[in-house]
């Protein structure tokens, strides 16, 4: 009897160590940690769709592909980023695809990258400009190529960038602007970003008066390169804070969504709290939606297990960043490292943010998204996201590829399925598990009539021991529609 | 007549290799997503509730039952003992969750929806 129940627990105790994979053990198995060299094979079969869909490829060569617009007459366009992670620096572009899938210039931009998104409206495309080394800015750019800034000097120089843009119900442009750092500390993790050396006094900052707790974080000095420095949240690098100091809130401030008129203007807070609010649309009922890339397990102040939650905005509303993910506090204990501390709060709060609409995978980076509006394309109402895809090991360990898909969100209930996924027993980039199927999708645009949903895949990028590789040409243009 | 000791020691220490090896086996892929197998249509209001605690509390790591974060969930044929008793305890590095953060209907909800998802093939649950 007592060796049976030995037997027995042992049985118990070896199943569940098994079930949980001995995570501590196992290497990280990014979809960017394969090879790739020589040309991006591009098959639209080897993506599997639900039934009763199909994908094609309408443009291939595109380098970093971000989003796509239609103009009045319903021809096609993609934003091309300009820069990518990996400090890979190309000319932003916006181009027209033509029948056959020609590519046509309409503008380019300067060295003042990533586009990260277009859209078009009353006879003119509106770009947001990332502005990794000039400041973020939203372009006014007429179909034959004229250019104005409709906003310029938005504070997004670190680890993310202006985001968008989408046009409001009211006709306002509205715009994400992602945090300078990755959990409120600049430390070693934006060095590497390689924007610490160029702006060593840039940091974030809060759109309205915050209360610090004064937490701060002692290491190396990586800008003098001698001693140590200590640096608190919302300052730059190398400055501490105190318990109880107030830091002032301004606009343009960044971790927002803001919007400004048309024609320009001063921008408004429409909310903030955010990491990086990356796609911006509007949904059933004319609510605007948000997908936020979640935290990364990196710097001075890692945070584990964050996902990229969707979010229903609520106006003037503050939705969690640096202290919070997905409206709980990161001091739980599921958002604790193994190996690092578990994160305290460097703000005093008042009061708790909101739940989001759903919380997508770890580290699958949650951008573009667009909502089905048509019963010839089906899930009317229901969101269209693009998932990039993991970048681990740097963001974070992974134990299978994250993203690399589309998944579609019921905002009802929460309830998130995959939409367009690569064929094969599993999941990840064509360039990881091989065929010609999706690599990293940024970009989703329903066509105007809503019977085809566009994918602007950004292309292959691995990750290596020198941080991202991004491959230009290797972007593409996907088109699903249901047959 | 009870067999004999020795005997039954051998069996005990089968059933731990059989378990062992189902598990390190993975059962095949842990695909089940629309795409690759087919919609699902769910019809039972505790797996529905199921679905929608998983979609809040466990898909960030688990996404459609994939490893991710975490290991895969729908190729471990786990009977729903084991499950529950992972997600009270934790394990590695899987956090506990509390009868605060997941009540007891919740996990029963959630080992339901999990069964279901491991077997999709398109049918109604």
């Amino acid at each position: 009897m007592m060796r049976s129940a030995r037997s027995g627990a042992l049985a118990v105790c070896a199943g569940a160590v098994l079930l949980s994979g001995c995570y501590n053990l196992r290497p990280s198995t990014g979809g960017g940690q394969t090879s790739f060299s020589g040309q991006r094979t591009v098959n639209a079969g080897d993506i599997a769709l639900p039934s009763g869909y199909r994908a094609e490829a309408v443009a291939t060569g595109l380098t970093y592909p971000t989003g796509v617009a239609f103009d009045g007459s319903g021809r096609i366009y993609v934003s091309e980023s300009g820069y990518s992670y990996g400090e890979d620096f190309t000319a932003p572009r916006l181009v027209r695809v033509e029948q056959g899938g020609g590519l046509k210039t309409v503008v380019r931009g300067g060295r003042n990258g990533p586009w990260t998104g277009v859209t078009f409206a009353d006879g003119a495309f509106y770009i947001a400009e990332g502005g990794v080394l000039e400041g973020g800015r939203i372009l006014r750019v007429t179909p034959e190529g004229g250019q104005s800034a409709v906003i310029s000097g938005l504070p997004t120089m670190g680890d993310h960038h202006t985001n968008g843009p989408a046009i409001g119900p009211d006709g306002w442009i509205y715009f994400g602007q992602g945090t300078a750092t990755n959990s409120g500390i600049v430390g070693k993790d934006n060095l590497e970003f390689g924007w610490l050396t160029r702006k060593p006094q840039f940091h974030d900052i809060a759109c309205e008066d915050i209360v610090v707790t004064g937490e701060n974080f002692t290491t190396p000095n990586y800008v003098t390169g001698e001693g140590q420095a200590e640096t608190g949240t919302y300052v730059p690098f190398g400055t501490g804070t105190t318990p109880g100091q107030v830091i002032k809130g301004r606009l343009p401030c960044g971790g927002s969504i803001l919007r400004v008129p048309a024609g320009g203007g001063a921008p408004q807070l429409v909310a903030w709290g955010f990491r990086n609010p990356f796609g911006l649309a509007f949904g059933p009922g004319g609510s605007l939606y948000v997908t936020e890339n979640g935290y990364d397990d990196r710097g001075s102040r890692p945070v584990w297990g964050a996902g990229d939650p969707l979010w229903r905005i609520e106006r003037g509303r503050w939705y969690g960043w640096p202290d919070f993910s997905a409206g709980e506090p990161l001091t739980e204990s599921d958002y604790k490292p193994p190996g690092d501390p578990q994160p305290t709060f460097l703000l005093q709060h008042q009061k708790a943010p909101p739940r989001p609409v759903a919380n997508l995978g770890v580290h699958g980076s949650a951008n573009g998204i667009d909502f089905s509006r048509s019963d010839s394309f089906g899930h009317v109402g229901e969101a269209f996201i693009a998932m990039f895809g993991d970048q681990a090991p740097d963001t974070g360990k992974v134990t299978n590829p994250v993203g690399f898909k589309v998944v579609r969100v019921n905002v009802s209930n929460g309830a998130i399925e995959d939409f367009a996924v690569n064929k094969g027993r599993k999941s990840g980039p064509a360039s990881y598990i091989g065929g010609g199927g999706l690599e990293r999708p940024l970009g989703v645009k329903f066509s105007p009539d809503g019977s085809a949903l566009y994918v602007a895949d950004f292309g292959v990028m691995t990750m290596t021991a020198k941080g991202p590789n991004p491959v230009r040409g290797t972007g593409v243009l996907w088109k699903i529609v249901r047959e | 007549m009870r067999p004999p000791a020795l005997v039954r020691h051998v069996v005990a220490c089968a059933a731990l290799v059989a378990l062992a090896a189902l598990m390190l086996a993975g059962c095949g892929s842990a695909r089940r997503s629309d795409p690759i197998k087919g919609s699902v249509t769910i019809n039972d209001p505790r797996v529905a509730h199921g679905r929608d605690v998983w979609m809040m509390k466990c898909n960030r790591c688990h996404p459609g039952g994939e490893a991710g974060l975490g290991p895969a969930t729908n190729d471990k044929p786990l009977p729903g003992f084991l499950i529950a008793a992972q997600i009270r305890t934790g394990l590695g590095a899987m956090p506990a969750f509390t009868k605060e953060e997941m009540s007891d209907a919740d996990v029963a909800a959630v080992i339901a929806y999990m069964k279901a998802i491991r077997r999709a093939d398109a049918k109604p649950m």
